[in-house]
C-alpha cells in the first residue's frame, strides 16, 4: 500500500515540476490563458507575475514534495491545487472548447476538451492518493537522498524550461510573404 | 526503509524519464521541415557582432559600414541552386549600396573559386563558426539574412529560387515593425520567412 502511495506521490511531484518548467518558458502565453479565466482585466504586469508566480508554485510544490515526502502539509495543498486544475479544465471546456490550455507551455498542445477534463480529474485521483497517511520510516529519506532528489528536481525543471523555450520560439512565425 | 528507498528510486527513474521524453519532443519538434523554415531570426533583432576578414585580407564588419550588408549562410552547396545564384548576381548588380558577404560554417577553400565559377567572385568569402551559425540561429543553408548598420535584422528567411532573393530585399527595406522590433528583443531566435 506504501508503495502506491509513494508512487502516486511521486508522479504528482515530477508533473508539477515539468508544468512549472515548461510554463515558465512561456510566461506570455500562459497568462493570456489566465486572462481568459479573469472576469475583469487587470494590467498587463499583473497577470504576468500571476502566471510566473503560478508557475514557481508549480516548481516548489514538485521539488518541494519530491525532495521532502515526510512533510505531510503538501499533500493536502497539491491535491487542492489538483482540484484547482479539474475546475479550470471544466470552465475551459463549457467557455473555451478547442483553445490551447497552455498547460505545459509549447511541449504539448493540449487544448480545453472532455479528455483535458478527465486528465485533470485522474491527476485529482492521484493527488488523492498521495494524500493518504504512509508509515514514517517509509518517507523517512536520507540528507544525501535528499540533495539527489533535489537535483534531480532542479535537473528536470530546467530540461523542461530549455525545451519549451525552444520549441516555444520555433512555432512563432510572421510569415510576411507566403506566395510569389 | 525499503519503502523510503522505493520512492528515491522511482522518483529518480521518473525525473530521468521525463528528462528523456522531453529531449525527444524536442527533437521531434525541431527537426521537421516546418521548424527549420522558422530558424533565422526575427526582424528587429540584434544580429551577432562580428569582424572577419576575407582570404585577401581585407576586414568585414557586422553591423557593416554600408547601410545594408546580406549575410549569405552558405557553402560550396550553393552550385545546387543556380536559381539562387542567379538571384545574388541580379542583386549584387543592382543594389549598389548593399554588401553581401559569404559566411562559412567551416574553413572551405573551394568556396572562393566555386564563387568565381558561378560569376560571384566579388562576393568576400568569411570563414566563420558552427557557434557563430548558432548565434544566428541557422541550421540549413543557402540562408539570407539582411542586416542594417545598426545592426538590426531586416529579413531572414531560407531561399531556393532568384525571386525570393529579391522579394527578401525588398522586406529588408520596409521599414522596421516596432511591435516587431519589441517582441525580438526579447527573444530574437524569430524569423520573418519566405515560404519556399
Amino acid at each position: 500500500m506504501d508503495a502506491l502511495i509513494l508512487g502516486a506521490k511521486s508522479v504528482i511531484a515530477v508533473m508539477l515540476l515539468f508544468a512549472g518548467g515548461a510554463k515558465l518558458a512561456d510566461v506570455a502565453g500562459f497568462a493570456a490563458t489566465m486572462r481568459l479565466f479573469l472576469p475583469w482585466q487587470p494590467p498587463r504586469a499583473v497577470v504576468r507575475g500571476s502566471a510566473v508566480s503560478v508557475a514557481g508554485g508549480e516548481l516548489l510544490l514538485g521539488a518541494g514534495s519530491l525532495s521532502s515526502p515526510s512533510v505531510r502539509w503538501l499533500n493536502p495543498v497539491i491535491f487542492a491545487v489538483a482540484l484547482l486544475f479539474v475546475g479550470v479544465a471544466a470552465v475551459g471546456y463549457v467557455l473555451y472548447r478547442g483553445r490551447s490550455c497552455r498547460c505545459f507551455g509549447a511541449l504539448s498542445q493540449r487544448k480545453f476538451d472532455a479528455l483535458g477534463v478527465l486528465r485533470s480529474v485522474a491527476i485529482a485521483a492521484i493527488a488523492a492518493v498521495a494524500m493518504a497517511a504512509v508509515r514514517p520510516t517509509a518517507v523517512h529519506v536520507s540528507a544525501t537522498e535528499r540533495a539527489l532528489l533535489t537535483v534531480a528536481a532542479i535537473l528536470l525543471a530546467l530540461a523542461a524550461l530549455a525545451a519549451a523555450r525552444s520549441v516555444g520560439s520555433s512555432q512563432i512565425t510572421e510569415s510576411r510573404l507566403t506566395v510569389r | 526503509m525499503l519503502a523510503a528507498v522505493f520512492f528515491v528510486a522511482l522518483s529518480l527513474l521518473m525525473c530521468v524519464a521525463c528528462v528523456l521524453a522531453v529531449l525527444a519532443i524536442t527533437q521531434v519538434e525541431m527537426g521537421g521541415s516546418q521548424a527549420i523554415k522558422r530558424d533565422g531570426m526575427r526582424a528587429g533583432a540584434r544580429a551577432p557582432r562580428w569582424a572577419l576578414t576575407d582570404a585577401a585580407g581585407v576586414a568585414y564588419t557586422s553591423p557593416p559600414q554600408r547601410p545594408l550588408q546580406l549575410v549569405v549562410f552558405a557553402g560550396h552547396s550553393l552550385r545546387s541552386f543556380p536559381s539562387v545564384v542567379e538571384g545574388l548576381r541580379k542583386l549584387a548588380a543592382q543594389a549598389t549600396e548593399l554588401e553581401i558577404v559569404l559566411l562559412l560554417r567551416h574553413p572551405n577553400e573551394i568556396a572562393q573559386p566555386m564563387l568565381e565559377v558561378l560569376g560571384l567572385g566579388s562576393v568576400p568569402v568569411l570563414t566563420g563558426t558552427p557557434s557563430l551559425y548558432g548565434r544566428y540561429n541557422v541550421r540549413v543553408s543557402p540562408w539570407l539574412m539582411f542586416v542594417d548598420s545598426q545592426g538590426r535584422v531586416r529579413a531572414s528567411s531560407l531561399v531556393n529560387e532568384d525571386w525570393q532573393v529579391g522579394r527578401l530585399y525588398q522586406l529588408a527595406n520596409l521599414p522596421l515593425d516596432s511591435a516587431a522590433a519589441q517582441a525580438s528583443s526579447r527573444s530574437g531566435h524569430r524569423t520573418s520567412g519566405i515560404e519556399v
